[in-house]
């Protein structure tokens, strides 16, 4: 056990650090720059950064090298995600096809669909959306219906997604279909890769609890893909599935970035007073934030255990460790900085104390999206410690 | 970087666990209980085992392992709350020896522990309802050749199967850990009253000096030994933490094996999501715990600038923590889990004690507090 970088480590730290002030927007790092309000713009802005990104050689670190990646082993990735968390950059446009469709591309695609959709994704010209939900279906996965029907040379698709995230601005869907009705319900599951821009498919904006647009209904009337997009095989999409979901709860892990919250937190009440006194030096605030401190460094270390254990090729499901264990306890800081607004918690947007109040909502989507904290529990018990599966299974 | 544990690191611990098990496992602490003093056998065995030998120096007969090192083998031992001043010699002891020990305290000292014909303890409350340092008020008065002490000290474990016992007295009036000298003294000298506690595993007692004359039993500087003192006290904290995960761990494999075989509305409890997901949140805690304490471990050994808050962390989120994982774990066996027989209650009732043994989790939050805001 050795918590020490290498020299080699700290030189990769220094090339991201060193490139992260030369090519952030400016004005970023010092707090003074936000992503414009109006839509059109910040869509602009950040395809801007998307472009940078790429161009310095970042879109994608954990890629291999010929699809535009760098190949980094876990411990450049972690170093990198460190660094991300200390300067908290625009968020990427391509996250969702960096994190989520490139894996799965790379892990079941054929060479023709690497070649044809990695390197585009990882420039930004091409977004995507990823249509699992369905109205009946969100942690059931398998009970999808959106029917894919083979017509020889395409599928024909039919059926409704939702909850889709981007799915108005996304040019490609990866979905899961399904192909087979007859058979165990695992088994008829397909992935396709989808065209978003045809008669086909329509979206709809669904207004969130933060009173953002970014996810969708989507419906599909006789859309169509050619059978070359099928990804792995047909009838064999629960595969591709459940290995998307691992991808997604390593991304998904935190605890770094719930160390920058932290220290916000901090500053905050540093400045904020009340009666005269900061928030700062009372008792029971400064042995709650003791608290969260020590529930960070637990996620944190744990983070660095299961980082560890992979490196040492040991993949354990221990990855829904951090979905759960951060998202809860992002779920009490973010409580907490309201409660810590006082009066003026009151009030939305930049006059929301410490922006607090918009930050408690958006965290309650990270306990639903990607499988929910219940669904967690279930894995860790039943996958982790083999406790007996659910009826539902 | 690297957060994993050697191989070799690994084997140790397996071979603790093996050992342990074969000497009977949790029935060593249940013979305890029932008022048996098996001190002296289970350090006999772990001596053969070499054991002892872990934490010390290679130029007194031990294997010179750090503070992680020795955790591996408190979390197996916390496995099965195994009696003993382990911690309190090994955790505690030894590395004050090492640090503040005159050439002659370390080579009369040190390899009789390495050999395991010595076993060590601490007395640092005068008072048990205050805690520490405050609670440290004993004086010691200089003598012609060494010291006298005077009064009581409480709540010290394991004081009647002992040879030594560390005792923090002032010698200078002072609050905090100012003016504090620390003497390790024979406790045979002092009358000892055995106290009826909560964890019988770990029987305390009350100390009573009566102006007992000691020479050649000051442990460092005079009126300086707080510094040091307050390391230790980290240093048993730790242990003591390393304990409780093992404790923990060992609570998350009963759950889950109770849990696959008790039926009721004829299915496997551990079907039930009020059921599994409880023992979820109990392996949830189990890891952050752990990582908590090896982390706290490493940096101490390491010395690591963080490592006072890093002890914190860890003794608030274990004692806390660890307290309510237990509870569960007896709840998840219904009334099973409140009877004697079953081992549950052991476990809580070491967490509970030690909750507020070297620090309530609040004082601790004070002084993660302290360093971090
Ligand atoms: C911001 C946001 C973005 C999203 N983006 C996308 C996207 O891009 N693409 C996409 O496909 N989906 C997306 N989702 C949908 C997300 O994946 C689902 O919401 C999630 O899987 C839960 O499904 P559900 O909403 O249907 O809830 P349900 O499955 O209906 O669950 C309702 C409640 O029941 C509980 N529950 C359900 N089943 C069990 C069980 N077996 N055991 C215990 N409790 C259970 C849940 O925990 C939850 O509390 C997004 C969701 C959010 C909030
Ligand atoms: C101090 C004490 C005194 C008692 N006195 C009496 C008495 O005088 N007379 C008498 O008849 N009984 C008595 N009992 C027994 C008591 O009624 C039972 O312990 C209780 O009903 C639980 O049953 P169990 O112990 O078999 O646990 P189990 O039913 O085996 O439960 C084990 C665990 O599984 C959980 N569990 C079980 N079923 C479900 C489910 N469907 N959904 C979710 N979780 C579930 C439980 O909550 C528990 O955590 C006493 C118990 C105690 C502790």
């Amino acid at each position: 056990m050795n918590f020490d970088y290498t020299d080699e480590q700290e030189a990769f730290r220094r090339e991201i650090r060193e490139w992260y002030e030369e090519n952030l927007p400016d004005g970023w790092i010092d707090g003074e720059r936000d992503l414009p309000d109006d839509e059109d713009e910040r869509e602009q802005f950040l395809r801007e950064w998307q472009r940078k990104l790429h161009e310095g050689g970042w879109a994608a670190i954990h890629w291999p090298e010929e699809y535009g990646g760098r190949d980094a082993s876990l411990m450049q990735q972690l170093i990198y995600q460190q660094e991300k968390a200390r300067v908290n950059p625009p968020p990427e446009r391509s996250e969702i096809g960096v994190d989520l469709v490139g894996p799965a591309i790379e892990g079941f695609g054929t060479e023709e669909q690497k070649e044809r959709y990695l390197p585009k994704i990882l420039s930004g010209e091409e977004l995507w959306c990823i249509g699992y939900s369905e109205p009946d279906v969100g942690s059931d996965l398998a009970s999808l219906q959106c029917k894919a029907v083979d017509e020889g040379d395409h599928f024909r698709i039919n059926g409704q997604k939702i909850w889709t995230t981007h799915a108005h601005k996304a040019d490609w869907c990866y979905m899961f279909t399904r192909t087979d009705n007859s058979g165990p319900k695992h088994h008829g599951i397909t992935a396709l890769i989808v065209d978003m821009d045809q008669e086909g498919v329509t979206t709809d904006r669904i207004r969130q609890i933060t009173d953002e647009r970014e996810f969708n209904q989507v419906y599909f009337d006789d859309a169509t893909t050619p059978k070359e997009n099928v990804l792995n095989e047909v009838d064999e999409g629960w595969e591709v599935a459940m290995r998307q979901l691992s991808f997604e709860r390593i991304s998904l892990s935190q605890s770094l970035d719930l160390e920058r919250r932290f220290d916000e937190l901090v500053e905050f009440c540093k400045n904020e007073t009340r009666g005269g006194t900061p928030l700062v030096e009372d008792p029971h605030v400064r042995e709650k934030l003791a608290e969260f401190d020590t529930r960070i460094q637990a996620a944190k270390l744990t983070y660095f255990r299961n980082v560890s254990k992979q490196m040492n090729g040991d993949l354990g499901a221990e990855a829904s460790f951090g979905k759960l264990y951060d998202s809860e306890i992002a779920a009490d800081l973010h409580r907490f900085r309201v409660k810590l607004g006082g009066p003026k918690a009151a009030l939305w947007g930049d006059d929301s104390p410490n922006g607090a109040a918009k930050d408690s909502l958006a965290n309650i989507s990270i306990r639903i999206g990607g499988g929910t904290s219940d669904i967690q529990r279930n894995i860790i018990g039943e996958r982790v410690l083999g406790l007996p599966k659910g009826d539902q299974e | 970087m690297d957060f994993t544990l050697s191989d070799e690191q690994t084997q140790m611990q397996e071979s603790v666990r093996d050992y342990l098990e074969s000497e009977g496992g949790i029935e060593l602490a249940r013979r305890q209980m029932d008022g048996e003093d098996v001190v002296g056998e289970v350090w006999d065995g772990l001596a053969e085992m070499d054991y002892p030998a872990l934490s010390v120096p290679l130029e007194y007969g031990g294997l010179g392992d750090d503070l992680l090192y020795l955790s591996l083998l408190f979390e197996e031992a916390g496995r099965v709350a195994l009696p003993g001043p382990l911690p309190e010699t090994l955790g505690f002891t030894v590395p004050l020896l090492a640090e503040l020990g005159t050439d002659e305290q370390k080579g009369q000292f040190l390899p009789a522990i390495a050999d395991g014909d010595l076993r060590a303890s601490v007395a640092l409350y005068d008072d048990a309802t205050e805690s520490l340092p405050e609670a440290i008020r004993m004086e010691a008065e200089p003598t012609d050749d060494g010291y006298r002490l005077d009064g009581t000290k409480t709540l010290v474990p394991y004081a009647e199967s002992v040879d030594r016992v560390v005792v923090p007295a002032r010698t200078r009036q002072d609050t905090g850990y100012g003016g504090i000298t620390l003497f390790f003294v024979d406790p045979a000298a002092a009358e000892a009253e055995q106290l009826d506690t909560l964890d019988k595993t770990r029987p305390l007692y009350e100390l009573t000096f009566d102006g007992v004359e000691v020479s050649g039993a000051r442990l460092g500087p005079v009126d300086g030994g707080g510094d040091a003192l307050e390391r230790a006290i980290d240093r048993l904290n730790v242990s003591m933490c390393a304990m409780l995960v093992g404790g923990a761990d060992e609570a998350v494999d009963r759950s889950v094996e109770y849990g696959k075989q008790r039926e009721q509305f004829d299915k496997p409890i551990g079907q039930f999501q009020a059921v599994k997901h409880r023992i979820a949140d109990m392996w949830l805690d189990t890891e952050a715990a752990r990582s908590l304490t090896y982390y706290a471990a490493w940096a101490i050994a390491n010395d690591e600038e963080d490592a006072r808050r890093a002890v914190s962390a860890a003794t608030a989120y274990c004692t806390e923590h660890c307290g309510e994982l237990f509870e569960d774990d007896i709840f998840n066996h219904g009334a099973t889990g409140y009877t004697w027989d079953h081992d549950g209650h052991i476990f809580l009732k070491q967490a509970k004690t030690w909750a507020n043994l070297l620090g309530s989790p609040t004082e601790h939050r004070r002084r993660i507090a302290d360093i971090r805001l």
